[in-house]
């Protein structure tokens, strides 16, 4: 609602400001510093962008400041022996709720609902009646801060649509008198939007660091838990949900890296044959067509692929291979999940292959053919070399995607974490275990659920170390040629 | 190729080891080369000059079909190698480049070292028979196009880390060394500063005595230092081709002149 009001606000600084604008020089869009619609768009920002500041600083920080208000009413008496001032804390807000539900519903006034107070039996009749269900009598500490609770909460919100509108409002106005012809009003939107593509990208950053910090803290109260000597080096993972678990990664990690290790066998040298014909060979208008074809590739969901794995390739792998060879009898295997994720990575490798070796100069493939080689002898004695280190970037990409991968490893490769070299066997992953140790019933503060947190942490220093070499060699041979 | 014969009417004082007849070169629809005649003795330096955009690239990569790598280049008329046809169906142009080699205008060394690049050739063609005789190939290629002093110590380093001027000379080097019968230079000095440029001049002229070079140049001047017969191109005609002296100091044809005293081009 206020910010309906806000923007309408705004939209109105927009029109007066530049109305005004033409005003201050006369009518002639010439005698202004700016063009009209800069000045409305500053009265614009000024309207809108304290306002909404403040709003969102309001609605982030008021419950905060209501919580403890209503916290502080609590005598430790309202806390029943076995509970929390957390858990009493959510009832307050939930009876909270309930009495602004039921006000509505019977129209009382505000004495009228504080004399429910005294009524704590049939309070929580009524309240079930709107559909708070209450585990307990209402105690009249629990009522009080409830009470405090909402009669603060709906006064803060009145006072923040005030001062919002306000804020507006007197933006509005200063911005509105400061329009003179000589204003500067389109420098200060340009750095207002400087502002925003500032903001975004601190966006992006912040998120980043904000995982890196809840990964580390929670690893770190795992460890606390858990000895990082034994989850480094410990060849056991054998989680127990009476304690006493074995966590050590090594299983984990073989198998995301023994299936990586497959992906990349398969994909590296198919994305790389792929991206040479394109890039050497093809005509432009097979180009046209082949390479959005394999692109496809990258765009179906893994879940898909997973189901290719379960009902397809690995049976077809223990069939025709495992049992022939006596090596299992395992659908889900390590070759089996290696496989199809080899497939799903060769896009990252052709593409950007192709992209690579498109950068090398046709000068160097001229030399090479003026002095007699033929196309593939240059290809493989000139080209490549030069698009090495180009195209080990591109596999290193390609490798940091295979080892975050999940999907195609729960439905390929199963869930049972174990040190084999058979590729037929069947083997999990870091990410793998990462769901599952979250996803099951155990409290959340045990070692065994926390363990997803020092996995995470692992996987994302791998790849993080992954992409930061690829980058830094896709760099290095990018300024080569320039 | 060699087997054949070759015409006695072509055997003149030096013999004519290229020669066109005829030669059109289509882009797509436009036609960038018109009837072209041009004879390359052997064992001389012919310079081909002429306004940007004339043509004389263009015909210069003929010489070697190193235009086959452009998908809409069309090549007419008869241009021979020694009598051959070098546009007959069973002539491989890869053997056929190995006989004609080419230096281009920017220097482009392959990212291998110094030894790789001047290896290279002899390499693919299986020239030599032992590493102690490609040592020796390599060597005098370097010699002969002036480089050896400067790089001998340094020869397993890359060759894309020497300046400007070495790099070309590494290039002659690299064409040099797959010891071709004709060497194709196109523009080879002009990112060369002026040091540089007397070196390759120099090169050339030295180089006359086992090859027979065809260069492309903006520079007049060089082409009047360089060149025993020069080619005048202008919008895809050959204009007029003849001794360098005379074409310098006696032309014959009025476009020939005032190119050559900068009033057109």
């Amino acid at each position: 609602m206020i910010l309906l009001v806000v923007l309408a606000l705004a939209a109105t600084g927009f029109l007066a400001g530049r109305a005004r604008a033409l005003k201050t020089a006369g009518g002639d869009p010439r005698d202004l510093h700016s063009l009209p619609g800069y000045h409305g768009q500053m009265v614009l920002l000024f309207t809108a962008v304290p306002a909404l500041l403040l709003m969102a600083g309001w609605v982030l920080i008021q419950p905060a400041v209501i919580e403890r208000n209503a916290a502080a009413v609590l005598t430790p008496a309202d806390i029943p022996s076995g509970s929390s001032a957390a858990l009493v804390m959510s009832d307050v807000r939930r009876i909270a709720g309930g009495l602004d539900a039921l006000a509505a519903r019977e129209g009382l006034s505000e004495a009228g609902v504080a004399a429910l107070g005294a009524d704590s039996g049939g309070l929580r009749d009524r309240l079930g009646a709107v559909g708070v269900a209450l585990g307990g009598e209402v105690g009249p500490g629990v009522f009080e801060a409830a009470n405090l609770y909402r009669t603060e909460t709906r006064g803060g919100r009145t006072a923040m649509t005030v001062a919002v509108a306000l804020t507006a409002l007197g933006g509005l106005f200063l911005s509105l008198r400061r329009i003179r012809p000589d204003l500067r009003a389109r420098n200060v939107s340009e750095s207002f939007v400087l502002a925003l593509l500032i903001g975004s990208s601190l966006i992006a950053v912040l998120t980043t660091v904000g995982i890196i910090a809840s990964l580390l803290f929670e690893s770190l109260n795992f460890f606390r838990l858990y000895p990082i000597k034994d989850f480094l080096l410990s060849l056991t993972w054998n989680p127990q949900f009476r304690g006493g678990s074995e966590l050590g990664i090594w299983p984990l990690l073989w198998g995301t890296l023994y299936v990586s290790l497959i992906a990349l066998l398969v994909a590296t040298p198919i994305g790389l044959m792929i991206a040479i014909y394109l890039s050497e060979y093809a005509s432009k208008r097979t180009r046209t067509i082949v390479k959005p074809a394999i692109e496809i590739l990258a765009g179906i969901p893994t879940i898909v692929y997973g189901l290719f794995a379960l009902v397809t390739v690995g049976p077809m792998l223990r069939d025709y291979f495992a049992q022939p060879l006596g090596l299992g009898s395992s659908s889900s295997s390590v070759m089996t999940a290696g496989l199809v994720m080899g497939i799903m990575v060769i896009p990252f490798v052709s593409s950007l292959s192709d992209d690579i070796i498109n950068a090398v100069p046709q000068s160097l493939r001229d030399g090479s053919l003026g002095l007699g080689a033929t196309p593939s002898e240059t290809i493989k004695q000139v080209v490549l070399p030069a698009a090495l280190p180009g195209v080990v970037g591109a596999i290193l990409l390609a490798a940091s995607r295979a080892i975050g991968e999940t999907m195609i490893v729960v439905m390929g490769a199963g869930a049972a974490a174990k040190l084999s070299l058979n590729p037929f066997e069947a083997m999990t992953t870091v990410t793998v275990k990462i769901v599952s140790q979250l996803t099951g019933d155990t409290e959340f503060a045990s070692p065994e659920t926390l363990v997803a947190f020092a996995l995470g942490l692992t996987l994302f220093t791998i790849t993080l170390a992954l992409n930061i070499f690829a980058l830094y060699i896709v760099r290095k041979y990018r300024e080569q040629y320039e | 190729m060699n087997d054949m014969t070759r015409r006695e009417a072509e055997i003149t004082a030096t013999a004519i080891k290229i020669s066109a007849r005829n030669a059109q070169v289509y882009y797509g629809d436009n036609h960038a080369i018109k009837d072209v005649d041009v004879d390359i003795h052997d064992r001389m330096v012919t310079a081909f000059i002429g306004p940007s955009g004339c043509g004389k690239s263009t015909f210069l990569r003929c010489l070697n079909r190193m235009n086959d790598t452009i998908p809409s280049c069309r090549v007419e008329g008869r241009i021979t190698l020694d009598g051959e046809d070098i546009y007959d169906k069973r002539v491989d142009p890869v053997q056929l480049r190995a006989k004609v080699g080419m230096v281009f205008q920017k220097p482009n060394p392959f990212p291998k070292s110094i030894f790789d690049n001047v290896a290279y050739g002899p390499r693919i063609h299986g020239l030599t028979r032992s590493k102690a005789e490609l040592d020796e190939v390599v060597e005098t290629s370097l010699r002969r196009a002036a480089l050896w002093k400067e790089v001998k110590d340094r020869l397993h380093q890359p060759g894309t880390g020497l300046s400007g001027g070495q790099q070309q000379r590494l290039c002659i080097a690299r064409a040099i060394a797959t010891s071709p019968e004709v060497l194709l230079m196109d523009e080879p000095c002009s990112a060369l500063d002026p040091i540089a440029t007397a070196q390759v001049e120099e090169l050339i002229d030295e180089l006359r005595a086992q090859f027979s070079v065809v260069i492309v140049t903006h520079s007049m001047q060089q082409a009047a230092r360089v060149s025993q017969r020069t080619a005048f191109f202008h919008l895809g005609n050959l204009v007029e081709f003849g001794e360098t002296t005379q074409i310098f100091t006696k032309p014959r044809d009025p476009r020939t002149e005032s190119y050559i005293t900068g009033r057109i081009g």
